[in-house]
């Protein structure tokens, strides 16, 4: 099985993966994580990645969000193909068409939550876009409209996933990936916080969530399930 | 594309957020600069200093001194007055005598002269005239004997007895009329028969006439200019060794010859080298000094870029180019050095107006030092800052989040 269908329309395909591997090497010895996986997102989608702890779906999402590159096979990004480009053109990438969320929500300290917000503009600014505006517009669609000011110190967790909810939404991405957003959040914070999810989802946002949590299944189109490196049957 | 005016508030925040410890890494920074500061400044306070004093004593001035009593005379004078370059001499004599006026005594150097003395000597009057080459019994005076010596203030046309005492220890006393007051120069230098402040002038005829005595202890000569004086030095020495039956092969030899020369080239030459000496004292104590604190902002650049490593792991994910983290941590490396340069700067500008005032030297202080300083303290940061800006810049981004 190969990635995505080679007849649907190439900028459908927000998520291209065929044959992608990945080893850790530990001195000369190669411990493969990832054998050789095949999936295909489209646009829109809003996909769960579940499995054990282990199994390889953060290594997963770090592949898909460009921050290694894979030992074998290839990730297909909007179309282009993640292995043909520089680092800096990667960089740039994650910067304009990716979103990360991250389970320890990732904000720098000494930044209040508007700079931390609008932190990803400062190197990667989509031309004539209202940076400031639209951080704050970001901040009020997350419900932190009273808050912008704040430390991350003097957020509540629910908070600060909020801004990097924000935050990953800066630029625009045409993907948004998330790696267990609420697995540091107790249960009504959670629901909170998928609540926001399902909004972006519903406004035609592609987002791609790992989750341990079975409720979570309730919110997302398709749950793909890994298994020691190997994508699982649904 | 990352800014230089988002580096810059970044930096100064990730600083401002451990405030202490910014502060005591700078120590070296700031003890460095101040000294590089200091040196300037105390230096050129030194050469106005000195070059003003010596310039008070006399215009080009050339000593020439007897080592024993009875070698220079009259024919000395005239080879002296004849060498090429030299504008003026004067004969120079000196006892100590007991002087009266208005029934006080007191023991005073008097200073036998010629007219030239005025021109070689640098001295301006404040009020009446220099002695000239007519005059006999009389005699210009020093400011504090004008002022301060007597009870009662003596002024140009009063009259003091001056009691002399010959080798022979018969005393000899003569009035003297008091023909000018000499204006006290503004700054004063070491150097014996020079400073006219509590001295008396006669003409040295009549020291010579009054002490039974026909040769001088010195001279004190005048050449054209400073650039010339040494070649100028160099052929009176010579004129006066032939004069006075040195054998030429004797002539650098210091110890073989009867008398001494020093003019104001060679005491200018021995300031300097005092305040060159100083100078590479307090560059080396500038240079440990930076180099320790470049150590200094090196390490606590590692330590930040190690407590950072996951913040370096976001600014990564979140779309920040290798070369974006690098320029955040020099830029944050060089504004620790600059932090460091100014309070330098504070301190050099404090320390050396200090040093001046203590030493009442005249405070100088050459503002391109403060450029020098900067400059100095960023190059410093940014040598500090390259090693561990590198280390951050090629931090894998996975291996980076994981960190946090
Ligand atoms: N840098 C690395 N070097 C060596 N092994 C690694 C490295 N990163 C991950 N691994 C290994 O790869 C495997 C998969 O890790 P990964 O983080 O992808 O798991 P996961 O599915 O996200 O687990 P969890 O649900 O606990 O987050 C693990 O066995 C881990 O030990
Ligand atoms: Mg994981």
């Amino acid at each position: 099985m190969a990635g995505c269908n080679v007849q649907s329309p190439e900028l459908n395909n927000v998520i291209d993966i065929q044959g992608l591997k990945k080893s850790y090497f530990l001195g000369n010895l190669e411990v493969p994580i990832l054998h050789g996986i095949d999936l295909c997102i489209k646009k829109g989608e809003f996909v769960a990645i579940m499995g054990p702890s282990g199994s390889g779906k953060s290594t997963l999402m770090n592949m898909i969000g460009c921050l290694d590159r894979p030992t074998g096979g290839k990730v297909m990004l909007m179309g282009r193909d993640t292995n043909a480009i520089t680092d800096n053109e990667l960089a740039e990438l994650r910067g304009f068409e990716i979103g990360f969320v991250f389970q320890n929500f990732s904000l720098i300290p000494r930044l209040s939550a508007y700079e931390n917000v609008l932190l990803p503009t400062y190197s990667n600014t989509k031309d004539g876009m209202d940076t400031s505006g639209r951080a704050r517009d970001l901040l009020k669609l997350v419900g932190l409209d009273d808050r912008t000011g704040h430390k991350p110190a003097e957020l509540s967790g629910g908070q600060r996933q909020r801004v990097a909810i924000a935050r990953s939404l800066i630029n625009d991405p045409s993907l948004i990936l998330a790696d267990e957003p609420t697995g540091n959040l107790d249960s009504k914070t959670s629901v909170e916080i998928m609540d926001i999810f399902s909004d972006l989802h519903k406004k035609g946002r592609t987002i791609v969530m790992i989750t341990h949590d079975p409720e979570m299944e309730q919110y997302v189109d398709r749950v793909v399930h890994i298994r020691d490196g190997n994508i699982g049957n649904n | 594309m990352l800014s230089l005016k988002h580096s810059f508030r970044m930096a100064v925040g990730s600083i401002s957020s451990s405030k202490l410890r910014s502060a005591l890494t700078t120590l070296g920074i700031v003890i460095g600069v101040a000294a590089v500061i200091a040196n300037v400044s105390l230096g050129a306070s030194f050469n106005q200093y000195f070059t003003e004093e010596i310039g008070s004593v006399g215009n080009n001035f050339i000593i020439i001194q007897g080592k024993t009593s009875n070698l220079f005379h009259d024919s000395e004078m005239e080879v002296i007055k004849n060498t090429p370059g030299i504008v003026g001499v004067s004969p120079l004599s000196q006892e100590v005598a007991e002087v009266t006026y208005l029934s006080t005594a007191r023991q005073i150097t008097v200073q036998g002269v010629s007219e030239d003395y005025e021109q070689v000597g640098n001295i301006q009057m404040e009020s009446g005239t220099f002695i000239n080459d007519k005059d006999k019994y009389v005699a210009v005076i020093g400011h504090d004997v004008a002022y301060d010596k007597f009870d009662r203030k003596i002024s140009d046309k009063n009259t003091i007895e001056l009691s002399f005492t010959r080798p022979d220890g018969t005393v000899v006393t003569q009035k003297f009329k008091v023909k000018g007051i000499v204006d006290s120069p503004e700054t004063t230098f070491v150097q014996s028969g020079i400073e006219p402040d509590d001295r008396i002038f006669i003409p040295i005829e009549a020291m010579n006439e009054i002490m039974d005595q026909d040769y001088y202890w010195g001279y004190f000569a005048a050449a054209t200019s400073l650039e010339s004086i040494d070649d100028i030095t160099d052929e009176l020495d010579k004129r006066l060794a032939r004069d006075l039956g040195v054998s030429s092969r004797d002539l650098d030899n210091e110890d073989a010859k009867p008398y001494a020369l020093t003019n104001q080239g060679e005491i200018l030459e021995q300031v300097n080298q005092l305040s060159d000496a100083l100078g590479s004292l307090l560059t080396s104590v500038a240079l440990i000094s930076l180099i320790v604190g470049s150590i200094g902002i090196m390490n606590i650049m590692l330590v930040t870029v190690t407590e950072r490593t996951g913040e370096i792991g976001i600014m990564k994910s979140l779309g920040f180019k290798n070369h974006e983290v690098l320029l955040l941590f020099m830029v944050e490396s060089i504004v620790v050095g600059l932090f460091g340069g100014v309070l330098g700067i504070m301190l050099g500008v404090v320390g050396a107006y200090a040093a001046d005032t203590a030493m009442g030297l005249p405070y100088v202080f050459p503002v391109d030092m403060i450029f020098t300083g900067m400059f100095v303290s960023v190059i410093v940061g940014l040598l500090a800052g390259i090693y561990p800006a590198n280390k951050a810049a090629r931090m894998n981004p996975v291996d980076a989040l994981r960190h946090e």
